[in-house]
């Protein structure tokens, strides 16, 4: 009984973690940018005249799009057209469980995994859950019944399997490093052995590639192409259409959390082995959070410094390059790892 | 040609007078195309170099805001111009709302020629001539209407003008409204003489009445 | 002319054939190459002052005059050299010399051959360094003409106008060298009845016509070809129509007409009177809606249900009391299509009784021997040619209102005329003997606040017709603006009435009326609506006696 309601309440903090970033993410990525761009940012919103470099936006934007008005188009297809953001976000949020948030923490004389969804194929999962988005995409922009939305969800969809090819090459070689398809176990192995990233410098630099192509954010957003080039969502608005926008933040904070587990020792730093339990899982879930938003930020940063990639160029990129790189890398982990043992 | 009167009647500034200042305070310069050579092509250098300065941005920004944030001055960390409360800036070139000139004698100097009513492309000009009791020019505008709702700024009745009566000079672009009758601007107006406010559309209104009788 | 022999001679390189002493300016025209020109006109000779048509002809020295250089065999003419050009702008530049650059506020601005020519030349820096001379601005020379002597650039087209066509000789050039003046006669105004044709000769903005001033830039106008229906002359005109600016003249869409080239009817001219008949078009007097009588006040009726509603009421009363109770009042005043229309309604359906189409007093005006006639109606031959007062018999006014006092009528239909007006105070009181009275026509008088029904027409600037001039020249009036209200031309009226009458008629559009006009009269044989062209053409026999415009002559619309 104890155990289903610590599950219970780490999936709910997890959840937690997942929603309440996500809504920051909209505030960060405007100060991001405004930052760097030498402006200064959404800074309108206040309360009682307080304005807080513009953290009420965040609020604001909630109120605006749930008080918005939510139009479905005539045309559409019911009930996959209403079907459709809620896939894309559960199935990033069932994501968010399978991270290996902290080790175990010892805590009235037993031990307590800090992982909501600790599975013994943890990897297997996240892909499987990441993959199954791009059924939400191809259903939006095919139940929108109007042809922007279609070509969004076609280019959507070819650009999402074609990155998770080279994903799931990318984390094969890691994963022949582990021995080990458990993310919690993927981490205890780093915290004994070093980082993943000392060994696989090269899968990180793809994973990270092919992983904001998972997120469909610039420089490879080419399916919604906000500005330009019309996405899949073009035919929702209000808190449909923030479900989409959702589920690229929560496909981030996901991406992150995977990066930060497989190449950057999950909650490990050098000596926080000293720290006593139970204040040791305090101190790993704090850990795997600041590397997961130091991922976030860095992904923000590529996000605002790159131009698009055009959809050619973007599946050139995908198949003839990060392909058989990934590949490559893959063939000679094992083949080293082989030699190794 | 019993009085004295000026050779023309349109003094023109820079009548005849040709430059080519422009060009040569603009010299053309060729830019050189960057090489494209591997590095280019295999981006992920270039990635970490454009990454490097955005990061440089961002870190001295954020230092810059954090230092004028505590009251240690120093260089602001964006060039935006909260506008509402600070005044915008506008070139002095910038084509902002019409004005209407007047001669010397106090008079318009619109002559009612409808060169600018029929270059405006948007035909947000309004003007119905009459004839003036002036010696030299004998005919003047009766009204003078601009639909700034209409108006798309192109400046092309400044150019059309023949004796520079109408300017778009005045700085003022803060001419949005809450009612269409609140953008149409007549020729007191436009001449200074009266404040602005809001008045009946063309066509219908008492400004520019299209007789009733002709029910097409 | 016709008798002398065709000669050939070159002209900028192209072979070409005229008549021997054709002016080479008229040789050019005819090849389509305009010589620019400012004092010859066609229609009132070439004095050779303004000097701007040279051109080069091979073995003179020096460029020469085209307008007073007549072709002979084997010449050869060069006008578009560069000695031409240069001679050519030399010219305009002296013309240009005194002239105020006020084209701004010029009326003529758009329509002014000094404009053109120097656009055309291209010669926007002067070198002329003294300031211009100035003379009178504004002076007021007749009831219609309005003379700015700065403007005027001497080529004496107004004066030869006025001392060959109206004869009347107002204006002349007064004073010599550079202080040469257009003035009148002392004592004189120039208040012919032709004035207005000066305005349109004067190639500058010198001369203005004080009805057109500052009323509408000329570039916002519409043209249509017409004629002009004030008198039995039917002179072609250009139908000016302003609207694409209609502020600029609230009250009126036509706002000119301007006599056009026609040898056959006007040559260059038209009258004042035609002139500003415009006004008629959008006059306040103008019917746009069909109304009927119902206790003394009109009530409006739909216009097809009016014509339907009237018709109606007329078969039940030629029934009941026989057609030698119905007199029908028409005139010239509609359109060949029009009369043939009412002919097939009123004389050979219905059998109306009386009958009254010729001119009356209240048609007739002051007619003299250059354009106009005393028949102010402009349709009085075709009329004629269709039947009416000839083979279809004719009564007076005064027959009119004796068979109306004698109680031998029911009824009387009146077309664009006013009966009361003609037969003077307390005729009204003759109506009310009468069981049914209508009043078709585009402008309301006595009669039409009298009549039981008023079934508005549209104006002839409104609709596609055809009339007869004085001397069966058959001309097209085009539509040039949208008819008021739910005025229609008159045949779509009758045509409503006679399907009323259970005898419908195909006619769509006023071409078919006139193609079954043409079928069914012998005069019209050979004339089909779309063919009758910028000048119209004459009828087989004409029926009425007839003389030739003054000045008659070949040459361009635009002299």
């Amino acid at each position: 009984m104890s155990d289903l309601l610590w599950s219970f309440l780490l999936v709910c903090a997890a959840l937690g973690f997942g929603l309440s970033i996500s809504g920051l993410l909209g505030w960060v990525e405007r100060k991001q940018s405004a930052v760097m761009q030498d402006r200064i940012g959404a800074n309108r919103a206040s309360i009682f005249g307080l304005r807080l470099i513009g953290l009420f936006h965040p609020i604001a934007d909630a109120l605006k799009t749930v008080t918005k008005e939510d139009f479905e188009p005539p045309f559409a297809l019911q009930p996959w057209h209403r079907l459709a953001p809620t896939l894309s976000l559960a199935f990033s949020m069932a994501a968010l469980a399978a991270l290996p948030y902290g080790d175990t923490v010892v805590f009235a004389d037993r031990s307590w995994s800090l992982q909501p969804l600790p599975l013994s194929a943890g990897v297997v999962f996240m892909l499987g859950m990441l993959s199954l988005g791009v059924h939400g995409v191809v259903m939006a922009g095919y139940a929108s019944n109007s042809n922007y939305a279609l070509l969004g969800g076609l280019r959507g969809a070819a650009q999402m399997i074609s990155y998770e090819v080279s994903m799931v090459a990318t984390l094969a070689a890691v994963l022949f490093v582990y021995g080990t398809l458990d993310l919690g176990a993927a981490a205890r192995w780093q915290a004994e052995h070093g980082w993943g990233i000392l060994y696989q410098p090269l899968g990180f630099l793809l994973f990270l590639a092919a992983g904001a192509a998972e997120t469909k954010r610039i420089p490879f957003d080419v399916p919604e192409g906000e500005s330009e080039i019309v996405g899949y969502f073009t035919e929702y608005s209000g808190m449909k259409f923030v479900m989409f926008m959702m589920t690229d933040f929560i496909e981030t904070i996901v991406l992150s959390g995977l990066c930060t587990a497989l190449f950057l020792g999950a909650w490990h730093v050098p000596g926080i082995a000293a720290i006593p339990q139970p204040w040791l899982g305090l101190a790993q879930v704090a850990v795997f959070i600041f590397k997961t938003l130091a991922m976030i930020f860095l992904l923000m940063q590529i996000r605002w410094t790159l131009p698009r990639f055009r959809f050619d160029q973007l599946l050139r990129l995908g198949w003839k390059n990060l392909l058989p790189l990934s590949l490559a890398n893959a063939f000679v982990t094992l083949w080293a790892v082989y030699l190794l043992s | 040609m019993s009085e004295q009167r000026s050779p023309s009647p349109y003094p023109l500034p820079n009548a005849g007078e040709e430059t080519t200042a422009g060009l040569e305070r603009h010299p053309v310069r060729a830019v050189e195309r960057p090489p494209f050579g591997l590095r280019e092509r295999i981006y992920v250098v270039e990635v970490w170099l454009g990454l490097a300065i955005t990061f440089r941005h961002l870190f001295v920004n954020l230092w810059r805001h954090t230092r004028r944030a505590l009251g240690l001055g120093g260089p602001p960390g964006a060039v935006t111009i909260q506008y509402p409360e600070d005044p915008a800036v506008v070139a002095r070139r910038a084509r902002s709302r019409h004005r209407l000139l007047k001669r010397d004698d106090g008079t318009p100097r619109c002559t009612a020629c409808m060169m600018c009513e029929t270059i405006c492309p948007a035909e947000c000009i309004h003007i119905r001539a009459e004839g003036s009791p002036a010696v030299i020019v004998e005919k003047r505008a009766k009204s003078f209407e601009i639909d700034l709702g209409l108006c798309v700024f192109c400046g092309y009745c400044v150019e059309a003008c023949p004796v520079d009566a109408i300017r778009m000079d005045t700085g003022e672009v803060t001419l949005s409204a809450l009612s269409r009758e609140e953008l149409l601007w007549t020729m007191p107006e436009l001449l200074g003489d009266e404040p602005h406010g809001p008045h009946p559309l063309w066509p219908g209104g008492e400004s520019e009445k299209r007789p009733g009788r002709f029910v097409y | 002319m016709p008798d002398k022999p065709k000669v050939k001679f070159t002209l900028d390189g192209r072979e070409l054939e005229a008549v021997e002493g054709t002016l080479v300016i008229d040789a050019a025209k005819a090849a389509g190459i305009e010589v620019p020109h400012y004092c010859y006109h066609p229609g009132l000779g070439n004095p050779g002052v303004c000097r701007l048509c040279m051109v080069e002809v091979e073995g003179a020295p020096k460029p020469m005059v085209s307008c007073r250089l007549p072709v002979k065999a084997g010449m050869v003419v060069k006008s578009d050299t560069a000695r031409a050009r240069k001679a050519q702008a030399s010219s305009l530049e002296f013309h240009l010399a005194n002239h105020p650059l006020d084209c701004p506020v010029c009326d003529q601005a758009g329509e002014c051959f000094l404009q053109d020519y120097y656009m055309r030349y291209g010669l926007y820096r002067s070198a002329v360094r003294e300031d211009k001379l100035h003379k009178e601005k504004r002076l007021d020379i007749g009831p219609t003409v309005v003379l700015d002597q700065e403007r005027c650039i001497l080529c004496t087209r107004c004066t030869r106008f006025l001392s060959q066509v109206t004869k009347t000789n107002e204006l002349g050039i007064f004073n010599r060298g550079d202080h040469d003046v257009l003035a009148p006669y002392p004592g004189r105004r120039v208040d012919n009845p032709y004035s207005g044709n000066i305005v349109d000769v004067c190639p500058v903005g010198a001369l203005t016509d004080k009805d057109f001033r500052f009323k509408v830039r000329v570039w916002y106008l519409d043209e249509t070809p017409s004629l002009c229906t004030t008198c039995a002359r039917g002179c072609s005109i250009d139908l000016h129509a302003n609207n694409r600016r209609p502020w600029h003249t609230p009250d009126e869409r036509v706002v000119r007409f301007k006599p056009r080239h026609n040898p056959e009817v006007n040559a260059w001219w038209m009258c004042d009177e035609g002139r500003y008949s415009y006004k008629q078009i959008d006059s306040r007097l103008r019917l746009k809606f069909a109304s009927r009588l119902v206790d003394g006040r009109p009530e409006a009726v739909a216009a097809k249900e009016a014509a339907a509603r009237a018709a109606q009421e007329l078969s039940a009363l030629v029934k009941a009391k026989g057609p030698q109770g119905l007199a029908v009042v028409l005139s010239g005043t509609l359109s060949n299509e029009d009369l043939f229309a009412a002919r097939r309604l009123f004389v050979e359906t219905l059998h109306c009784g009386m009958l009254l189409a010729a001119p009356g007093p209240d048609q007739l005006g002051e007619g003299d021997d250059v354009l106009r006639r005393k028949e102010r109606v402009p349709n009085h031959i075709g009329a004629l040619a269709l039947g009416f007062g000839a083979r279809i018999p004719d009564t007076t006014w005064g027959g009119l209102r004796a068979a109306v006092e004698g109680g031998k009528l029911w009824g009387l239909y009146v077309i664009d005329r006013d009966p009361l007006a003609v037969w003077g105070k307390g005729s009204e009181k003759l109506l009310s003997g009468l069981a049914f009275t209508a009043y078709q026509g585009s402008h309301a008088n006595r009669f039409s606040t009298a009549a039981q029904w008023v079934l508005p027409a549209c104006s002839f600037a409104e609709e596609d017709a055809t009339f007869t001039n004085f001397e069966g020249q058959v001309q097209r009036s085009r539509a040039a603006v949208p008819p008021l209200g739910e005025s229609r031309p008159d045949w779509e009226i009758f045509r409503d009435m006679l399907a009323a009458l259970e005898a419908p008629q195909a006619w769509t559009s006023a071409g078919g009326v006139f193609a079954e006009l043409a079928k069914a009269e012998p005069p019209f044989a050979s004339m089909a609506f779309e063919d009758l062209g910028m000048h119209g053409k004459r009828l087989a026999r004409a029926p009425g006696p007839g003389s030739g415009p003054p000045g008659a002559g070949s040459g361009g619309d635009r002299a």
